[in-house]
């Protein structure tokens, strides 16, 4: 054991570095297996969607989903990795029984996708912004699950081989996280892209998204910089385990440490996993050997070679990125940095709605409130997305235009838009619903003939063309009658004056 | 390159093998795997060009792939057949740990 | 014999299926002819491990059905075939010569096995091999050792000797084998019959057991380079369930045969006559470079310098490659599981059990080979030797058009000789194995026979995809000679 020669119990916790390292296991969205044309879908019937290439039957071989490979091309465009023009295809072996072929297919020392990095940052500013280094980014297929008995006399394990082979791009990060709040945000903006990239669903109960998270300390002491051993923490399904399995980890790493004081040079890496229930993690039981996965080139594939042709072609479905849309807004949009980090975080959709309504109605604030206020909340309540939302962009301009035109205030707008998209009904059915055009021809008339008896210069104006005059016009008509429906109105007096 | 192995490397070869080695075997393992490596040794002969690449497969085409097409899976009963242990719906193994 | 039976076995595969078409003889007594050989024989041989004698008659009887309604027949309609054992029949119980799947039914076909049928050819059965093709005897396979019809003392070769020794005893008319480092050639010299290795993707693998990926082949074994054209013409193309079939257009391989051999070069590889070269070997080839000198090829010399490092090349690449590929032998899916109390057990026990010597031996040098801290001192550096193995072709075959030798360097030796020296087992593939690692197609033809009176083989390598040559030279050296007519007395 490394004998420091200084006193550890003088060291306190806020004077170590915690280091942390990621690595992300995505689910890419293909129809089929990484290597054969079985479904990817989750939750069916046990080893119901095999078949004898997945399942590794003799004489079995795989042959490559181009659109795999298309989606961890596109995932490295967004995460400003170079893009392999030479990959292939490297077998990692070991036993498990739902490994079926006894090797793993991944990619060894070309992985489709080399150094890149994501810039993070915390609208809050809980953390300074920081630029994340990524090693690699790989895609490698998946394992079935085995389901152990957990009960005291351990009975038979079950293999379900339905999940494998499908394909997974395992993105790997440099040690560059200082905390668990870096990690999580990380873990929240890579989830982001991945859904703007449209190249996982990320969900993360049903295993689209894993991380593993290597966790050391540092401590500086004096001259002496002492590391303490790694430990890999598995089985973090949640950014809330993740975030609460490094915390408790690099605690508990700093109490071993003052305890025996071990160093990386005292202990090989160990694996932890998170318990959720016992908000712990905890030594994982491990073969005394130590993995030798063997990898060598996988005999049964042949290399990959990009060209710049494919490359910019899927550079140009990628798209505008979070950090991008969140700069638009705040510049071009005038947003304050959290409006827009809420906005760009509820995905492409909404910011898409965003922008159009925001053209549609000439104001970016009245657009974000709106949208941040009333939409995202009729999204969370429903637990339903944008492309589901009631009212199209069009009726919502039309609906903020007779606010801002003063025919509707704000409560009544609100309203309207309630009645919208509970009864999914247009804007005209919604308010003629809430009362607010009990208004009828004959009436409307009238009161047509008396705002233009009444405003004889506007109406001047109307019939000299101007279309704000007839705005004017019809706002005048609320102190007559508040029910009055701006749109009839407007037909009754363009039919007069014409 | 080594051109022999002791007994210990043989039994932890055959670990990773997953392959059980009785005492005896582990004996006769060790000396056949040793002279067929001392054999395999004359590879040290070869005078290798500076930076001559491996050649990995018999193959050096690239670019195979397949489209994103589903194809029908297999019928469970006929993929679960020839297993020495199913129960209808999963394959069965020994626990991991006893 | 009836008198059918004997001008059968007199008949080309072509000849075959041509009679066949012309109701001379019906695919249904075709096909009774050779189980009634296989009935009167396997006992003895032990060259099929399992008779489909049931399907290949239903098979036989659409055939038949198909000639008396004049519908459209496949080029190899009525075509016996016999299957290595290492190849997937769906069906038909496919072993690899292993203890391991002695009770394995694929649920699929072959690429090759599916043309073979969509052809109208009858698979009548598969044949014996080294288990997971890692012999050169057919003694290491758990039903027991095939014997050479030539002389029952003697094997028949190996990994496919079961597929010669069928064609070479009238069991089957046509064989198909596999061949990793001389596999069909080498039982095919031993046999008397002619074996075709072709170019390294020109056939799909898919549904070949694998045992070394990059240097598995599928290929024909028969009475004649003109069956053999005929054969490959029906498996050889792209098959997109193989990465590593070759994007190459094949061509009807029949046509080309009787094409001048005029001018051609043919080199012969000083390599190839070195000590250990049998002298009644020798003497043979000698006849054999003559024969092809008078149908006006021009013989040239030629070498291939590295072959000396070629087997221990092949020895680590080859086991390295098996060690991953035999991995999903787990008694979990598939296969014979021995009990265990836990998984490492059951894994251990079923692998100790399941495995014969041979294969457990080469699983555990290419383990080692690969482990952490060798990867680089054996199989990268096995591979960079490949590299200017393979160099040497490209150098070899620019200066002729291919290259002749000996298929062996003895004839068939007894039953036991080499089961007690691995070492000397893989010596017999010193001539066979490089095509394997440069990917290059060849093929053995019966070129004479030793004192004892047994068949040696003469071995043509070719570049790349250039199967047509290699069968024409073969054609036209069988139109000269007629060793590969000859048929043991058994």
């Amino acid at each position: 054991m490394n004998q420091t020669t200084f006193d550890r119990s003088a060291i306190k916790f806020q004077d170590v570095t915690t280091v942390i390292g990621l690595e992300v296991h995505v689910q890419l969205q293909t129809h089929t297996k990484l290597f054969c044309g079985c479904a990817t879908t989750f939750g069916g019937q046990p080893n119901t969607q095999t078949c004898p290439i997945c399942c590794g039957l003799p004489g079995t071989l795989p042959v490559l989903n181009e659109r795999a490979l298309q989606l961890a091309i596109k995932t490295g465009l967004a995460l400003n990795c170079e893009i392999a023009r030479h990959t292939k295809w490297d077998r990692k072996n070991y036993f498990y029984p739902d490994l079926p072929k006894g090797y793993q297919i991944s990619q060894f020392d070309q992985p489709i996708c080399g150094a890149g990095y994501l810039d993070i940052s915390d609208s809050k500013a809980a953390f300074p912004a920081r630029r994340i280094r990524l090693e690699r980014a790989h895609l490698e297929e998946d394992a079935g699950k085995s389901l152990h008995d957990e009960s005291p006399q351990g009975g038979r394990s079950k293999i379900d081989l339905n999940r494998a082979g499908t394909p997974l791009l395992e993105i790997v990060t440099k040690p560059d996280f200082r905390s668990a709040a870096e990690a999580k945000a990380f873990l929240v903006e890579l989830k982001l892209i991945l859904g703007y990239l449209r190249v996982s669903d990320c969900n993360m109960q049903e295993g689209s998204l894993r991380c593993d998270a290597n966790v050391n300390l540092h401590v500086a002491c004096g001259e002496e910089k002492i590391a303490t051993p790694i430990v890999e923490i598995k089985n973090l399904n949640s950014f809330r385990a993740a975030e609460r399995a490094i915390e408790f980890e690099a605690e508990r790493q700093f109490q071993v440490w003052q305890k025996n004081g071990a160093t990386i040079n005292d202990a090989p890496k160990q694996t932890r996993g998170w318990d959720d229930s016992i908000q712990a993690t905890v030594l994982q039981r491990e073969k005394e050997e130590s993995a030798d996965y063997r990898y060598f080139p996988d005999p049964d594939l042949i290399a990959y070679h990009t060209s710049d042709v494919e490359i910019e072609s899927i550079r140009g479905q990628v798209g505008q990125l979070p950090a991008e849309l969140r700069a638009l807004l705040t510049t071009t949009h005038q947003l304050k940095p959290y409006d827009a980090d809420v906005i760009v975080g509820q995905g492409r959709g909404v910011v898409e709605f965003f922008l159009e309504m925001a053209a549609g109605c000439g104001n970016s604030r009245t657009a974000a409130n709106w949208v941040g206020q009333e939409v995202l909340r009729y999204l969370n309540e429903t637990n339903t997305t944008i492309e589901q939302y009631p009212v199209t962009v069009a009726e919502f301009v039309e609906l903020l235009a007779l606010i801002s035109a003063g025919q509707m205030d704000q409560t009544r707008g609100k309203s309207v838009l309630n009645e919208m998209t509970e009864s999914k009904s247009g804007l005209a059915s919604a308010i003629q619903k809430l009362g607010f055009v009990a208004v009828g021809t004959e009436e409307m008339r009238h009161l047509a003939e008396q705002l233009i008896a009444e405003n004889p210069d506007l109406a001047q104006q109307i019939r000299d063309g101007n279309a704000k005059a007839i705005g004017a016009l019809i706002g005048k008509a609320r102190k007559l009658n508040p029910n009055a429906n701006p749109g009839v109105l407007k037909t009754e007096i363009q039919d007069l004056l014409s | 390159m080594s051109d022999s192995i002791d007994r210990e490397t043989a039994m932890q070869v055959a670990r990773l093998a997953r392959i059980h080695l009785s005492d005896d075997a582990a004996t006769e393992c060790q000396q056949q795997l040793s002279q067929i490596l001392a054999y395999i040794g004359k590879l040290n002969e070869v005078q290798l060009p500076d930076n001559v690449l491996p050649f990995f497969g018999a193959t050096e085409s690239v670019n195979a792939v397949r489209a994103d097409l589903l194809v029908n899976s297999f019928p469970r009963e006929v993929m679960l057949k020839n297993s020495p242990d199913t129960d209808g719906e999963f394959y069965r193994v020994p626990p991991v740990f006893k | 014999m009836s008198r059918l039976n004997r001008e059968i076995a007199k008949l080309s595969a072509a000849e075959i299926v041509q009679h066949i078409a012309q109701g001379n003889f019906s695919a249904t007594e075709c096909t009774q002819h050779f189980l009634d050989s296989i009935d009167h024989a396997n006992t003895r041989l032990n060259a099929l491990i399992t008779v489909a004698g049931e399907q290949a008659l239903e098979s036989a009887a659409a055939i038949d059905q198909l000639v008396r309604s004049k519908k459209k027949l496949g080029p190899l309609a009525g075509l016996p075939i016999a299957i290595k054992d290492g190849i997937c029949t769906a069906g038909l119980r496919t072993s690899a010569g292993s203890r391991m799947l002695q009770s394995f039914v694929p649920p699929y076909d072959a690429t090759i096995v599916k043309r073979l049928k969509d052809a109208g050819a009858i698979v009548i059965g598969k044949t014996n091999m080294d288990e997971f093709a890692m012999g050169s005897s057919t003694e290491n396979s758990c039903a027991g050792p095939t014997l050479n019809p030539w002389s029952t003392e003697f094997v028949p070769g190996g990994s496919s000797g079961g597929s010669a020794a069928c064609v070479a005893a009238d069991l089957a008319p046509t064989a198909i084998g596999s061949d990793t480092g001389g596999s069909i050639r080498q039982p095919a010299a031993f046999c008397g019959v002619t074996g075709l290795k072709p170019t390294y993707g020109r056939v799909s693998r898919y549904g070949l057991i694998a045992f070394g990926s990059s240097l598995d082949h599928i290929g024909p074994l028969t009475r004649s380079a003109a069956d053999a054209a005929l054969i490959l013409t029906t498996i050889a193309g792209h098959d997109s369930q193989d990465s590593t079939s070759a994007m190459v257009d094949s061509s009807d391989y029949s046509t080309a045969l009787d094409e001048s051999i005029k001018d051609l070069k043919i080199g012969v590889c000083r390599e190839h006559f070195g000590a250990g070269l049998n002298p009644e070997i020798d003497i043979a080839i000698q006849e054999a470079i003559r024969v092809l000198a008078d149908r006006g090829a021009q013989i040239v010399e030629t070498s291939l310098p590295q072959t000396e490092f070629a087997i221990p090349a092949y020895y680590v690449i080859a086991c390295c490659e098996a060690s991953s590929n035999l991995a999903r032998f787990d008694g979990v899916r598939y296969t014979h599981r021995e009990p265990g109390d836990d998984l490492e057990q059951m894994y251990c026990q079923t692998r100790a059990a399941g495995f014969g010597a041979e294969v457990k031996r080469r699983i555990m040098l290419g383990t080692f080979a690969l482990s952490s801290g060798y990867y680089e001192a054996y199989y990268l550096r096995a591979s960079k030797v490949r590299r200017i193995i393979k160099q040497d072709y490209d150098v070899a075959l620019e200066c002729c058009d291919l290259i002749l030798g000996p298929t062996t360097p003895t004839a068939a030796f007894r039953l036991g000789k080499h089961t007690q020296d691995p070492l000397e087992m893989y010596l017999a593939d010193i001539y066979t194995v490089s095509a394997n690692l440069a990917g290059v197609p060849a093929i053995s033809v019966p070129c004479g026979f030793s004192r004892a009176g047994l068949p040696i083989g003469m071995q043509l390598q070719g570049r790349a995809f250039a199967e047509s040559t290699l069968l024409r030279v073969a054609h036209q050296y069988q139109q000269q000679t007629d060793w590969h007519l000859r048929r043991p007395d058994f």
